[in-house]
């Protein structure tokens, strides 16, 4: 039977089947995982069934690379597990997964050597070349939907490209589209109040339709004031007339070198003829988009939350990057903070256009890593208001319902709701300064080891957005009522004290034994957090207004308070930790794992062990002076 | 593999002019081969009964590994007519009386085996069952069993997880408990070409997984 070339297979209802072409029945179910996948979905049975007896399966290892040399050639449809692509200069190209497939050769051709990596162990089905050419030959649209994939795959990876691909880019995808026209009779007062209430740096003059000219914040400062010119001057007598245009499908690279070949600093984009937009010098160094400054600057003209979201969603890639380039744990976690900052503050000017302007003043305040600048991948929410005591209570909804818009954006965005609710969202810490001031006060006169910790973060505060004053009055009292509160200081001491480095008597690593890290050190609850808190105790001893460990360590050290020495000790030590989480973090990204903070000590390399190991000593001593300065006779 | 020759020497004159003496004729792999360069037929076969005494051969299906991939134009599916009714074991296999009707007989199904097990090794998911069954027929066809080299997924990787230190759970050593420790997708089984096939991904994973930045003979899977 199995050279018929009907095979009957029976169905559920008993009744015969039949699938002409293929070799045996049963493999309608390969066949049909096929159909289900991008571009078999097209393909006739007839085209597609003589075929499934030409493929081959195989299965692949985490780790395993194809690449021109691989000997089997064709296309590998993944019928499990996952694959990485990487061109020649290890930029990430896609992820493929489940009835995802690939064809180096065809990729070679588009971008130069392509090397594919399983990155989660796979099952393929290969396709050989033959049968896939055949299949190309037979089919147009199998055919054009592999030379179109090229070009989507080609548009994802520019997006991870560093200035030469960007530069290719056509203008158009950069230019700004919030125009100001103004007729040429309209006074240069006229012009520049319409300027700074659209917040654009340029008005077109159009004149019965036409574009007759453009005046820029430098013309008004250069053309107008310099020369002692009226504010009734008609913009039509200061105007740059007879304006270079640009085409929109220019290139990013023959566009920025026509601006600065002519200097100009503005220029028309036309699509079609018709003048559809602007492009400014800084625009065109925005346009370099692997730089964290592009990330932040453009967060700030995104108009909802789910550009946000789709703007900040390559971040795990540019972190790499950024670390790849050689960028330090201190700035990749300044970057980071910078950028949920600019997060936070375009969320509430959303608000504020949503719900009207503050009835009274107040500030957002971030709490805890991001008070310190000290942010990473995966951090939650830490946030609070303070609102000045003239508010109403009539006039506390206003903060409530701006409070949940961030607070829901934040979550919506990535930067998951807190744990344990600390954010402005909830009543408690959502408060006048007075309740604040209240609230300070209370946590300091009654300090139990579980309460101190429970606030502890509360005490590295930032203002992020509003009247910064607030949030600096809310320390004051904070650092009044701590230091030389010698009850608070020993109990916020013991909760120093309580996580012990990992060094055991025989100097080995301890590692956690619960739960699915077994064998393996969190770096975070560790080394980064002992580290953070030494500091802070020593800080709010000595009413030192710094919040970023990096800044209270000098200022501890500049006031004498700790030796420069133990002071750069403690720096280096959390540098090195940092650095070593932040390295680790991006081996998960790029393997296409799930971010923690979890190392193995037995995978590091023998080096890196042994200045993990300094690093925890120094923890340990600075530990030890903690005890004899703030818990002397407490045991 | 010696131990092999030596039992079938004993055969020899039994067999002589028949598909088996073809078969045993193909040289066999060496035990020191990579498992990349040795070719697996990977079998399965459904039965009446767990019992190869009382028990039946209803159908079996196969496939060829070669080159570490699975060839899928070597796929094959061989009924079998009953020689009693396949009674209540049609719940399980879904192979009823009238679907046996038009099935080939035993010798013709077991011709067209050793034709494709020339020089290869036989894998199957719990050997001893389908080759207490194969033999059988074997033994009543020429009155010698089958005698070629087999492997067992089911004890590698029982092997394998009892090496780790592992506590077995019930089920664990199914294949699908087994192909799942691996990443390798859900399937339906209980057709022979198809437990077949399943058990062929499951061969070429353990066999990958175990021959990762070292070699993997064939010894090491005997």
């Amino acid at each position: 039977m199995t050279n018929d070339t009907t095979s009957p297979i029976k169905g559920g209802d008993g009744t015969e089947k039949s699938y002409p072409g293929l070799e045996t029945p049963e493999l309608i179910t390969i066949a049909e995982f096929i159909q289900q996948t991008l571009p078999f979905n097209d393909l006739p049975q007839e085209i597609l069934y003589p075929v499934i007896s030409r493929i081959v399966i195989q299965y692949h290892c985490q780790g395993d690379v194809f690449d021109a040399q691989t000997p089997q050639r064709g296309l590998r449809i993944l019928r499990s597990g996952a694959v990485e692509l990487r061109d020649s200069d290890n930029k990430l190209l896609d992820r493929l997964g489940e009835g995802e497939s690939f064809h180096i050769a065809g990729l070679n051709a588009e971008r130069g050597e392509v090397i594919a990596t399983v990155i989660e162990d796979a099952l393929c089905y290969l396709v050989p070349d033959e049968v896939y050419g055949q299949l190309r030959d037979a089919d147009r649209n199998f055919d054009r939907y592999f030379s179109g994939q090229r070009n989507r795959r080609l548009r994802r990876a520019a997006r991870y490209q560093p200035e030469p691909n960007t530069m290719m880019q056509e203008v158009r995808t950069v230019m700004s589209t919030n125009l100001l026209s103004v007729a040429p009779s309209e006074t240069v007062q006229q012009v520049a109040q319409a300027m700074a209430a659209r917040r654009v740096s340029s008005a077109f003059v159009v004149d019965n339709d036409v574009l007759v000219g453009i005046v820029t914040d430098r013309d008004l400062r250069v053309r107008v004031v310099a020369k002692g010119l009226g504010s009734a001057t008609p913009v039509g007598e200061i105007m740059t007339p007879d304006l270079e245009c640009v085409d929109g499908s220019e290139t990013i690279f023959a566009t920025t070198l026509l601006m600065t070949q002519r200097r100009f600093h503005h220029l028309p984009v036309k699509i079609n003829g018709v003048t559809r937009g602007i492009v400014t010098t800084s625009d065109l160094i925005l346009a370099k988009q692997d730089d964290p400054v592009y990330l932040v600057q453009h967060i700030s003209r995104q108009h909802d939350v789910q550009t946000i979201k789709e703007l900040v969603s390559g971040m795990a890639n540019l972190m790499v990057q950024w670390v790849n380039s050689g960028m330090l744990a201190q700035q990749v976690s300044q970057v980071l903070t910078a950028i949920s900052d600019a997060i936070t503050v375009r969320l509430i000017q959303l608000a504020e256009e949503e719900f009207g302007p503050a009835p009274v003043p107040w500030c957002w305040t971030g709490f805890g890593s991001q008070a310190r600048s000290e942010q990473l991948l995966g951090a939650d929410q830490d946030n609070g208001l303070i609102i000045d005591d003239s508010v109403t209570e009539a006039q506390l909804s206003w903060y409530r319902d701006v409070a949940n818009f961030v607070c829901d954006g934040l979550d919506e965005v990535g930067y998951i709701y807190c744990p344990g609710g600390i954010m402005a969202k909830t009543d408690e810490w959502r408060q006048p300064l007075a309740t604040w001031q209240k609230t300070v006060r209370k946590w300091a006169r009654s300090p139990t080891p579980a309460a101190v910790m429970r606030v502890s973060i509360f005490f590295d505060i930032r203002c992020i957005y509003g009247d910064c004053k607030l949030a600096q009055r809310l320390q004051e009292t904070m650092l009044d009522q701590t230091s030389r509160n010698s009850i608070f200081l020993a109990a916020l001491a013991a909760n120093v004290l309580d996580t012990k480095p990992p060094l055991g008597i025989f100097r080995r690593f301890v590692v956690d034994r619960d739960g699915e890290h077994r064998s393996e050190l969190d770096l975070k609850k560790r080394g980064v957090l002992p580290v953070t808190e030494i500091v802070r105790l020593h800080s709010l001893a000595h009413k030192i207004a710094a919040v970023n460990t990096d800044e209270r360590l000098k200022a501890l050290a500049a006031e004498k308070h700790l030796t420069i020495a133990g002071s750069r000790n403690l720096a280096d030590a959390l540098h090195y930790i940092q650095q070593l989480r932040i390295k680790h973090q991006c081996e998960q990204i790029t393997r296409g794992e799930k971010v923690s903070n979890f190392v193995n000590p037995r995978d590091l390399p023998k080096m890196a062990k042994e200045q993990l190991r300094d690093a925890f000593t120094i923890i340990d001593e600075a530990q030890s002076s903690v005890r004899q300065t703030y818990r002397a006779g407490m045991g | 593999m010696w131990h092999l020759r030596m039992r079938r020497l004993a055969y020899q004159r039994r067999i002589a002019g028949t598909a088996l003496q073809a078969c045993w004729q193909a040289p066999l792999p060496s035990t020191s081969s990579d498992w990349r360069t040795v070719s697996f037929l990977v079998a399965d076969a459904e039965m009446s009964s767990m019992d190869a005494n009382s028990g039946e051969l209803l159908s079996v299906g196969w496939v060829v590994v070669e080159n570490g991939g699975i060839n899928l134009g070597s796929a094959q599916h061989h009924l079998i007519r009953a020689e009693n009714s396949v009674g209540q074991s049609a719940t399980i296999h879904n192979l009823r009386d009238y679907d046996l009707i038009d099935a080939n007989t035993r010798d013709h199904a077991l011709g067209r085996f050793l034709d494709v097990a020339a020089g290869k090794v036989l894998v199957f998911h719990n050997a001893a069952l389908d080759m207490a069954f194969l033999n059988k027929i074997s033994r009543r066809e020429f009155n010698a069993p089958i005698l070629m080299p087999v492997v067992d997924t089911l004890l590698q990787e029982e092997k394998l997880l009892h090496r780790e230190g592992h506590v077995l759970k019930p089920g664990e050593l199914r294949l699908q408990g087994c192909r799942d420790r691996y990443g390798l997708p859900h399937f339906h089984g209980h057709n022979a070409l198809l437990d077949a096939l399943a058990t062929a991904e499951l061969l070429i994973a353990l066999a990958s997984r175990r021959s990762v930045g070292r070699p993997l003979t064939l010894a090491q899977l005997l």
